[in-house]
């Protein structure tokens, strides 16, 4: 049970390579935190630090109020599962949970005894006497997590726990892993680069890219209001639509069609390049010449079981005021099972513009919502020139 | 059908006769061969089993008249026991030496990164042929004069595992390089010391490896003659491959009663060694455990 704060700590590799970049993070005790981020984004080497099996090269990193930035891991008072589990081959099951006692000095007899304690709580008891080339995947994790259980940290780290199961097998682990970590109490901090797995189980996350943190938060906030476009375009299971366009007095621009600001948008001045957000679930297919809605032609339809993700390619010979179509511009929407268009055909789509964002095209960050601009209040600013278009429905 | 109803009917199946011939005649000259070799190789195997039992032995290969006089004489010779014990003692140390030293220094330099550590390994490869082959046989001989280990066994140890070395760390850094780190990472978090890692965990798992470079580095220093046979100075302290060079008459002869008995009796360590090595570990060169 403790608090890991990091103050601006940063790791740099003797090649140059800064794998994290002056991080500042507080991880509430007894919190299942996320680092979630690409491959390469410095989030696995941020765990190694954290567990001591990196060195920071600069700024503290504190367990509770002791800092620990310089301690050897074995005196950091944490547990590590390792992403290939790391059991040891010649050891059986009782002996792998029990190596940490082992080097704590305990008697065998009890090692084992302590052992099996462990493992029943896990559903290993008889599968004590095996090797863990005798084990399942998920048999293997159960083992790992034993091991790291048994020492009794205060602190969990587990690196990418789920990436060596089975698809089916993954489902059932991480409602196992988080059902474990809220009986135990125990602050975790694991790595994934699946944002489904972060989203699922974590109570908060931080997205990292190249060696920063780019937002943290509950995993409702992030989805909902993703801080940038590389988070926004990161999180969701599909990627959101970032349409690039510019604001105009009644609307966005974009691809030649105008469709409505987002609601809480701070108002801009005319020709603001801009980034329009909007999540496949909340952009919606509607007739071509719905008001506020962008006309193309359905060019995939993926079949996701309940529902089916359409891309639609935007672009048309009827476009308002006989402005040029932005070739390349797709927009995908979620669709339900069953009303899904043809390929070929000719739609519209609209987003919700309560659901969706806006991002400055320089920064990629969030504009919407941070009352910047000229001057709309915050949460409310629907611009009163686009209310005529906002048009959720057909 | 348009394929099946063109082809002619007449078409003989399989390949013609001629072909049939010729393949079976490099099939039987291939065997020939074969079974000439092994005869080449099986010949001095089977004079080692027979003639020690032979009354009279000679170099031809004979059903023997059966004795064990070649044995008791062995026994009543001086030095010959003597030096089977002296050989254990000499390949006992080297092996001991060349399995701590080249566990230790192939972890090290499998785990630590070196400046031209693969050079490094090469070039000691190459030159370990020479220390302790006969090239360097002079500069050793007055080294170890000089160091005072001339007619002492741990020189001879000392000299056989500096020329064994190289290629055991070779080898044995092929294990240590198939051990996952996070095995050790592992160990380490748990709060495990550098040397109960290498105990509990690097040394169990690379266990194939260095049974393998135990068995090699045994037979090795077993079957060496020169090094103790320049080193040595008493005949009490000579290993068996130099006693059974004074197998010799009066008159030069060389008496090959004693000789075959001898060298029956030398090679069965060796062959249970790698029997038991082999049954166990089943002489894997790249044993790692997978992932």
């Amino acid at each position: 049970m403790a608090r890991i704060i990091l103050d601006t700590l940063s790791k740099q590799y003797p090649n140059g390579v800064l794998a994290v970049d002056a991080l500042d993070l507080t991880i509430a005790d007894g919190e299942f935190f996320a680092l979630l981020g690409p491959s390469g984004c410095g989030k696995t080497t941020l765990l190694r630090t954290v567990a001591g099996l990196e060195n920071a090269t600069g700024g503290r990193l504190l367990s509770d109020d002791r800092d620990v930035t310089h301690l050897p891991p074995g005196k950091r008072d944490i547990a590590m599962v390792f992403q290939d589990y790391a059991l040891f081959p010649h050891m059986d099951v009782a002996d792998n949970i029990a190596y940490p006692l082992r080097i704590r000095g305990e008697h065998r007899t009890q090692r084992r005894a302590k052992a099996l304690e462990t493992g029943t709580g896990l559903g290993l008891e008889n599968l004590m006497d095996r090797r863990p080339g005798q084990l399942s995947g998920g048999q293997q994790q159960r083992v790992a997590l034993a091991r790291a259980m048994a020492c009794q940290p205060s602190v969990f780290l587990f690196d990418e726990p789920l990436s060596n199961l089975d698809a089916r097998l993954r489902l059932e682990a991480r409602t196992f892993l988080k059902k474990l970590q809220k009986d135990l109490g125990v602050t975790t901090i694991f790595v994934t680069h699946d944002q489904a797995e972060a989203l699922a189980m974590a109570d908060r996350m931080a997205v990292m890219e190249l060696g920063k943190i780019r937002q943290v938060g509950t995993p409702a906030e992030v989805f909902h209001r993703p801080a940038n476009t590389f988070v926004a375009n990161f999180i969701g299971s599909a990627p959101m639509n970032l349409l690039a366009g510019e604001t105009a007095d009644d609307g966005l621009r974009i691809g030649g069609f105008t469709v409505p600001f987002p609601h809480d948008s701070p108002r801009l001045p005319p020709g603001t390049p801009v980034t329009l957000g909007a999540r496949p679930e909340y952009v919606d297919v509607v007739g071509t010449s719905t008001p506020g809605a962008m006309a193309g032609t359905v060019t995939i339809v993926e079949y996701l079981g309940a529902t089916a993700l359409v891309s639609v390619q935007i672009g048309d010979e009827r476009v308002p005021d006989g402005a040029d179509p932005v070739l390349g511009l797709t927009v995908q929407a979620m669709v339900a099972e069953g009303t899904e268009p043809q390929i070929g055909a000719r739609i519209g789509v609209t987003h919700q513009p309560n659901r969706s964002l806006l991002y400055a095209a320089d920064t990629g960050d969030l504009v919407s919502g941070t009352g910047s601009g000229t001057g709309s209040g915050t949460g409310s600013g629907i611009p009163g020139s686009t209310a005529a278009t906002v048009s959720t429905t057909p | 059908m348009t394929a099946t109803a063109a082809r002619p009917a007449a078409v003989p199946l399989g390949p013609p006769p001629s072909m049939v011939v010729k393949k079976f005649v490099s099939r039987v000259l291939f065997y020939v061969v074969i079974a000439l070799l092994l005869v080449f190789f099986m010949l001095p195997m089977l004079w080692i089993v027979l003639a020690p039992f032979d009354a009279s032995p000679s170099l031809t290969i004979k059903l023997p008249d059966f004795s064990t006089g070649n044995f008791s004489e062995l026994w009543h010779n001086p030095y010959a026991l003597r030096s089977l014990l002296n050989a254990l003692i000499i390949s006992l140390g080297t092996m001991a030496l060349v399995l701590v030293f080249g566990a230790l220094a192939s972890y090290a330099l499998s785990r630590v990164r070196v400046p031209g550590r693969d050079a490094l390994l090469y070039a000691l490869l190459l030159l370990s042929s020479i220390v302790s082959g006969t090239a360097a046989m002079v500069p050793i001989f007055l080294l170890m004069t000089n160091v005072h280990l001339i007619d002492s066994q741990l020189g001879v140890v000392l000299v056989m595992t500096g020329g064994l070395l190289p290629a055991a760390i070779f080898i044995l850094k092929d294990f240590m390089d198939a051990t996952p780190r996070s095995y050790e990472e592992s160990a380490k978090v748990f709060g495990a010391s550098p040397l109960q890692i290498l105990r509990h965990v690097v040394i169990p798992i690379a266990r194939p490896g260095l049974a393998t470079i135990a068995v090699w580095a045994l037979v090795n220093a077993w079957g060496n003659f020169l090094v103790p046979f320049i080193l040595l100075r008493s005949a009490d302290k000579y290993p068996a491959a130099v006693v059974m060079y004074t197998f010799y008459t009066e008159g030069g002869q060389p008496k090959l009663g004693l000789i075959s008995a001898f060298s029956l009796m030398y090679s069965i360590p060796v062959v249970i060694a790698y029997l038991v090595v082999s049954r166990r570990y089943g002489f894997r060169f790249h044993g790692g455990i997978k992932s």
